[in-house]
């Protein structure tokens, strides 16, 4: 059985070799960026930027879309109620209480376009880490939180091993739910009652079997010397090089531009 | 100072009883003299619940001795001071793979040790590199552990231990959960780390096999030594180890039943080498024979079919994988099969297509001559028909009592109250299991007993042919043969049809009537026993061993012209046999 994890697509690509940290700020950023934008040259700048990185990952364009999917009924739903409520503008469409304007067909395209970019740009950063980067970046730019009790290792050692569990767990519950449906246990019929009841064979032997190989895992990380944060080493720590200063600096640059732009205009 | 020893070593941990609410301690080790010499390789022995693991973990620092003294290095162990110095010169691998591997990547894994060392990176890379190389494993640097055989995650286990260079490794049966190929590159790796790189070896293990590669054994019994010695003088001693539930070599059994009856064959053997030594010296009748039995092989009438049968894992992606190819067989009404086969070569994937639970992409099943896919409605009655124990089948145990665990497959067969109280209890009689136990929780019970249990459920349903996967993997000699004759009652007296899978050659050769041997997704033998394991050359060729007392009589015929039957795997058979060759 294969299982892959989050949506990691691998391919070798600039943007993939950066800096987990670098990708996340990036990320945020670029966030900012898109929040601040206004007007043609403010939107038209975030898509361009946009369009540059969608082509340097040498990720399917196809896969970017189906980050849309999940998000699909928001737009709309956004889209019509700016279109039916906001009355701004000329009038352009009117059929009985229905009244569309100019001003409520800008905002709600103004609003589509910040949200598909907004959604696009932010599924890129799964798409190009690794879980495991990703987990790495987390605690690294969370150590300096440290001093004030964030426990940033101990967040990226769960996350970790999450990663490590889900699979085997997954396989797991495969086995369980055969094991039991070997003994007449029937998953697929019956109303919402009878089918919750259902899932208690699953479920109780899923969760003893979690418990005791979380049991089993801390012997085993305690016998291996594992004491949490102290005085602990890492065998490679990613370098933050050259390339992911640059990268930074022009998301740094598109956000204050696109600011400035709001404020002059 | 030797680099363990305890002296009067206790443990003791408190146990709660939900029921009565109740606090009782339990002494776990009473008293336990064990030295171990630096070096040295070790083996304990000793029944599950003897005390062997928390003799182990002791040693670790994982547990804390209530009693008695511990040194380890010299090291005071009960001092919390000393504990991570000993955990850093005293690795342990542990018995399921899965639970010990922490990262998602194998180089990260093994890092995670010195890591918590706080060893300099470019030592810790210096060190993984040592690690993986000790193993063999360097290719798979960069793989992910969910991908790797058993075998490889054991290994991968040790490699995270001496990377941290330690001096001594604490192995609590790391070979429990694997098959023969893991079992053997695990031994394979423990020795030479222990013959070429020095370290001390403290093995824990059920396979006699094992221990006999040993310097030493200990054998341990309710907390304490009960025996300790050299393997030999530790496995010739057969009556007093079968008192205490334990097993020894098959060819060791064989020399001391000899050896009684005729004191001049040594007792003290422990390999088919050294028992081919022995048997030359003797002396023996050059003219003698032995016919053996004939085997007639029993056509029963057909009860389940198997047609075509292909399954594909992932079809059409990346990662398609063909796991059964064009099987063909048909089973017997009454038939004892034993299906062999290394990991990964279909035998799982095939048994679930039996009894419907997984459908083949090409081919059909036919149940007394119906496909059972043919009516949707008809597949619990399939499943109840056709029986089938997954391995380790006490992981599938939810309910509060015994009695409602093994009730769950009758109730989802929709019987009246009072039937499935008549099959709850036929059931957990067959195995063994009291009436006074009914009430419990079957969490409470130990794991032989949680097995046995968990066969019951399936029982209970009535199957007409029953299928299990590996119904003895990782139970101590005592609770594999409890398990076993348990099996077999069930085919002789309740005239169940069997499918046993298992990886014990001479589990199969003594209770089964055919063997199906798979490779690669395809029946590649099916045939009586006899003529199975004719063909010691093929099956070594498909990864899987002839019987012990097979290979023996094929090198004694081989080897000495000596005209003796290979088909003999009973060791009081064989020794009759021999005692009469021998002069």
């Amino acid at each position: 059985m294969n299982i892959t994890l989050g949506q990691y697509y691998p391919v070798d690509s600039v943007i993939h070799r950066l800096d987990a940290r670098a990708k996340i700020l990036a990320t945020i950023i670029y966030i900012i960026a898109v929040f601040c934008a206004d007007g043609v040259i403010g939107y038209g700048l975030c898509i361009v930027f946009l369009a540059a990185v969608i082509a340097l990952c040498r990720v399917p364009f196809k896969l970017m879309l189906r980050s849309l999917r999940s998000i699909i009924f928001i737009i709309i739903f956004t889209v019509a109620l700016n279109m039916l409520f906001i009355r701004t503008g000329s009038e352009i469409f009117s059929l009985g209480f229905i009244h569309i304007t100019t001003g409520g067909v800008l905002t709600a395209a103004r609003l589509c376009i910040r949200l598909v970019i907004l959604i696009m740009g932010s599924s890129i950063l799964t798409l190009v880490t690794t879980p495991i980067a990703l987990t790495e970046g987390i605690e690294r730019l969370l150590r300096p939180f440290k001093k004030i009790g964030v426990p940033s290792h101990e967040i990226a050692m769960m996350m970790s091993i999450a990663l490590r569990f889900i699979p085997t767990l997954i396989e797991e519950l495969d086995k369980i739910k055969k094991a039991q449906m070997a003994r007449g246990a029937d998953f697929d019929t019956g109303g919402l009652v009878k089918r919750a009841k259902a899932m208690i064979p699953l479920l109780v032997p899923l969760f003893v079997s979690a418990f005791r190989r979380a049991d089993e895992l801390a012997m085993a990380m305690e016998a291996r010397c594992y004491r949490g944060d102290i005085n602990r080493t890492k065998m490679r720590e990613s370098v933050y090089g050259r390339r992911d200063v640059f990268a930074l600096s022009l998301v740094i640059l598109l956000t204050v531009c696109v600011i400035l732009l709001r404020i002059l205009l | 100072m030797n680099f363990v020893e305890s002296r009067n070593l206790e443990f003791e941990y408190i146990k709660y009883d939900d029921e009565t609410d109740k606090k009782t301690s339990v002494k776990a080790l009473r008293g336990v003299d064990i030295d171990v010499a630096k070096g040295e390789f070790v083996a304990v022995l000793g029944r599950n619940g003897s005390g062997k693991s928390t003799f182990a973990k002791l040693i670790n620092g994982l547990n804390t001795p209530s009693g008695g003294t511990l040194y380890v290095r010299g090291l005071d162990a009960s001092r919390e001071e000393n504990i991570w110095d000993i955990r850093q010169n005293v690795g342990m691998v542990f018995q399921n793979p899965d639970n010990q591997i922490i990262a998602t990547i194998v180089e990260e894994d093994i890092a995670f040790g010195p890591e918590n060392l706080g060893m300099e990176p470019s030592q810790i890379v210096k060190n993984v590199d040592m690690a993986l190389k000790a193993v063999s494993m360097e290719e798979y640097r960069n793989a992910a552990p969910a991908y790797l055989s058993g075998g490889q995650k054991q290994r991968i286990a040790i490699a995270g231990i001496l990377a941290m260079r330690p001096e001594c490794i604490i192995l609590d049966e790391p070979t429990a959960m694997l098959d023969p190929q893991g079992r053997k590159e695990v031994m394979d790796t423990v020795t030479m780390l222990n013959k070429e790189e020095g370290i001390t070896i403290i093995l824990i293990t059920h396979y006699m096999e094992e221990a006999a590669l040993a310097d030493r054994i200990v054998v341990m019994n309710e907390g304490r030594v009960a025996m300790q010695g050299t393997p030999v003088e530790i496995f010739t001693r057969v009556d007093e180890m079968r008192s205490l539930h334990l097993d020894v070599p098959q060819i060791t059994e064989l020399a001391h039943i000899i050896h009684g009856k005729k004191p001049d064959f040594p007792k003290d053997i422990l390999n088919i080498e050294e028992f081919m030594d022995a048997f030359k010296y003797m002396g023996f009748d050059k003219d003698f024979s032995y016919r053996g039995k004939s085997t007639h092989i029993k056509y029963n009438r057909p009860i389940l079919e198997v047609k075509d049968l292909t399954h594909i894992y992932g079809r059409e992606t990346a990662f398609e994988k063909v796991a059964i190819k064009n099987v063909n067989m048909t089973v017997g009404k009454g038939d004892f099969i034993g299906l062999i086969g290394h990991t990964g070569s279909g035998k799982s994937t095939l048994i679930q297509h039996l009894n419907a639970l997984v459908k083949g992409d090409e081919g059909s099943v036919y149940f007394e001559g119906k496909d059972i896919f043919e009516d949707k409605a008809g597949l619990k009655f399939i499943r109840q028909k056709i029986g089938l124990v997954f391995q380790y089948p006490e992981y599938q145990i939810f309910e509060t009592t015994i009695y409602d665990e093994v009730a769950y497959g009758p109730r989802n067969c929709g019987l009246s109250e009072d039937d499935i109280a008549v099959r709850v209890k036929e059931a957990l009689e067959f195995v063994g299991i009291d009436e006074s136990m009914y009430k419990k929780s079957p969490f409470d019970l130990s794991g032989g007993q949680k097995r046995r249990v968990a066969i019951a459920g399936v029982l209970a349903m009535r199957p007409e042919i029953l299928i299990l996967d590996e119904p003895m993997a990782g139970l101590d000699p005592y609770g594999r043969d409890e398990i076993l004759l348990n099996i077999k009652k069930m085919h002789d007296d309740l005239g169940i049809t069997v499918i046993l899978v298992s990886h014990s050659m001479e589990d199969i050769a003594t209770i089964a009537d055919k063997i199906i041997v798979m490779n690669k997704g395809s029946i590649a033998m099916y045939d009586t026993v006899d003529n199975v394991f004719k063909e010691p050359d093929r099956l070594s060729a498909m990864g899987l061993n002839a019987p012990q007392l097979t290979l023996l009589f094929k090198r004694l015929r081989e080897e000495t012209g000596l005209d003796v039957p290979i088909n003999i795997y009973d060791v009081k058979e064989a020794a009759e046999i021999l005692i009469s060759a021998l002069r």
